[in-house]
């Protein structure tokens, strides 16, 4: 049962948030929306983060709250999130709409 | 160094520590060195290091280290912030790392995803250190689906790990800690962190390592240097000394490597709350608890959760109380009632087929009713987001809601963990409440706790929450976890595991003789104590 869930749920995920990670292999550079579910979305709409897209935040203040995190946010680290994954997230971020499925303040 | 207590002022006040200075310098301003760091070791060590990584992986300015210095941990004096940080990818990077810091006598302080949120994150237990990222390092190295094994890199975290199973539509789970997503499985285990599944004692379920020491050496333990390692993930102890538990809490080598056993998804999951309404019922609920745990018929690692410490997950402070004074019971009760939930709230979860699974409820319903516990299901608390949260986490779901606790003082953002451990008796817990809740009282804080229930042991998992703006409220932040440890201490109820603020002062309450032995150790193995140095109090 639970083999079968899990491979509808694969099946279901589209390629952009999926890893492609092989063995042996460091992870290859994510989708903005890949790194957005796998990191941002456990706070952002989440209960515990603001809300942040659909909001139109500046890029650069992204850029500068991700690698700062402040007060209750966590910072990241450039080994975390890459230089070249945090630019495309900041423009990412940046031009997403409304996710109505986000809840929280 | 062993026996004795690393004094701050000392460090700061008698000369045996250069600072660097402000202008023109492209390392952190005003940072402390190490002793016997010279600006110069500093800055070669830098160069050398940008030579092994390229200079996209070293940080050595302010502005660069920022996110190397975020901690939720007190530092008043800001003594734990590092001078750098290095990135390498690989063991030979790691090795040609720690010979340069050998040449320059520059500590290094290791940390694999850095997100020990509470513990201190990627800030230093002594000044002047070089943190050693080793998150790069991400590699998945092997799953075997019939062991039920994986061997990973330190900077894999637990969302990668659950990615990489359900990408392949292998039915295994993985045991998270309370952050899964962001941390990982080598950093958690070395830390000796636990998860809530049956596998929930990640060290308990580590096998094998590759350690890389200080002087560059390669160690593979258990099953690893054999001719034919195929046992390396299947059989934790080898031969002769089991070395693994010396690189958990240590500073003797650098783990690159490390095994786990992973569970098989279960045909049934079912996860259950218990709700008692008084406070003074823990001592009951462990002692409840204790025998179903020892017989594996609660098969997990139990949280009995305190409604304050709930309620400081999803809700501010000012929701609760208007009053400065330490939130009392009354009010937490009050409040806790209204978002349907108990003042201890005690989450265990059933794995197995439909009649194991039945049968094991059947005599926990049976343990509970006889102590006025109220056993709820799934179906009963529908979309609880406390319980959903905890079902979440007895599956190994990844979630990072607790992290909502850092803003229940407010904005800043101050959490600093203390979790002594007692034996799983409900005579050990009233005591430790009431000592509890004294010292956090006389430092303005409140009472947010967690009990965990272990195989014989009961872990007091208390959540020092505090305003880290408030340059102050982290002063009394600080003052008041000392006081919580020594307090503690003096009653024999002692630290698993403490954050970089306080590592001396818990490793002083295990005795001198460990101390010494702990610090022969070093000595033999990190004769020039390169590695991260301060670490458990191990200098």
């Amino acid at each position: 049962m639970r083999r079968w869930m899990l491979m509808a749920l694969a099946l279901a995920a589209p390629a952009s948030a999926q890893t492609g990670q092989s063995l042996g292999q460091t992870l290859a550079q994510r989708s903005p929306a890949k790194t957005y579910a796998s990191i941002c979305a456990y706070c952002h709409g989440h209960n515990v983060g603001p809300i942040i897209l659909g909001r139109k935040l500046p890029v650069e203040y992204i850029q500068a709250m991700v690698r700062a995190g402040r007060n209750g946010m966590p910072a990241m680290r450039p080994t975390e999130i890459s230089p070249a994954e945090l630019d495309a997230l900041a423009v990412w971020i940046s031009k997403a709409p409304k996710d109505t499925k986000e809840h929280g303040q | 160094m062993s026996g004795a207590t690393i004094d701050r002022r000392g460090l700061l006040g008698a000369g045996v520590a250069a600072t660097i200075g402000i202008a023109g310098q492209a390392m952190a301003q005003g940072a402390v060195l190490a002793p016997g760091v010279s600006k110069a070791d500093l800055a070669a060590a830098l160069k050398a290091m940008r030579a092994v990584v390229g200079d996209a992986w070293v940080a050595g300015d302010a502005e660069s280290l920022r996110p190397w210095s975020k901690s939720y941990t007190p530092d008043p004096t800001g003594r734990h912030a590092p001078v750098g940080a290095v990135a390498p990818d690989n063991v030979e990077q790691v090795q040609a790392i720690l010979k340069i810091a050998n040449q320059y006598r520059q500590p290094l302080w290791p940390v694999s995803t850095g997100k020990n949120m509470g513990y201190g994150s990627t800030t230093t237990a002594a000044p002047g250190q070089i943190i050693l990222d080793l998150k790069r390092m991400n590699r998945i190295l092997s799953v075997d689906t019939e062991l039920c094994t994986a061997l990973v890199e330190p900077g894999v975290t637990y969302q990668q790990m659950r990615d990489y199973l359900d990408e392949h539509n292998i039915p295994l789970w993985i045991d998270v800690p309370t952050v899964g997503p962001i941390v990982g499985p080598v950093g958690n285990t070395l830390d000796r962190g636990v998860g809530y599944t049956p596998y929930g004692e990640h060290f308990m379920v580590q096998c094998g390592m590759e350690v890389v020491m200080a002087n560059g050496d390669i160690l593979k333990t258990g099953m690893g240097s054999t001719k034919n390692p195929s046992a390396w993930q299947a059989f934790k102890w080898g031969y002769g000394p089991y070395l693994d538990g010396i690189f958990t809490q240590s500073n003797f080598g650098v783990v690159t490597k490390m095994g786990l056993w992973l569970m098989p998804a279960p045909p049934v999951y079912k996860p259950l709350v218990v709700r008692h309404k008084k406070m003074e019922d823990v001592a009951r609920i462990t002692d409840a608890m204790r025998p179903l745990r020892i017989a594996g018929i609660v098969p997990n690692v139990v949280l009995m959760m305190g409604a304050a410490y709930q309620l400081a997950m999803f809700h501010r402070r000012g929701e609760v109380t208007t009053k400065p004074a330490q939130v009392s019971d009354e009010e937490i009760a009050q409040f806790a009632a209204q978002h349907d939930l108990g003042m201890w709230n005690t989450y265990i979860a059933l794995y197995g087929t439909p009649a194991q699974v039945a049968e094991s409820e059947r005599i926990i319903r049976g343990a509970f009713a006889a102590i006025d516990g109220d056993v709820m299901t799934q179906e009963q608390m529908k979309d609880n987001p406390w319980f959903h949260h905890h079902a979440t986490l007895m599956r190994g779901g990844l979630s990072l809601e607790e992290v909502g606790l850092a803003r229940w003082k407010g904005a800043g953002g101050g959490l600093a963990w203390f979790a002594p451990v007692a034996p799983a008796k409900g005579s050990e817990t009233q005591g430790q409440i009431d000592l509890a809740k004294q010292i956090l009282a006389r430092h303005g804080f409140d009472y947010t706790a967690a009990f965990a229930v272990g195989m014989r042991e009961l872990h007091h998992i208390i959540a020092l929450l505090y305003d880290k703006s408030d340059p102050a409220e982290e002063k009394r932040a600080d003052d008041c976890y000392r006081e919580l440890v020594t307090g503690f201490g003096d009653r024999g109820w002692c630290s698993y595991r403490t954050g970089v603020h306080a590592m001396d002062l818990v490793a002083a309450q295990y005795g001198d003789t460990n101390r010494a032995v702990n610090a022969a150790i070093k000595q033999a193995l990190d004769p020039n104590h390169i590695l991260a140095p301060g670490k458990s109090g191990i200098a």
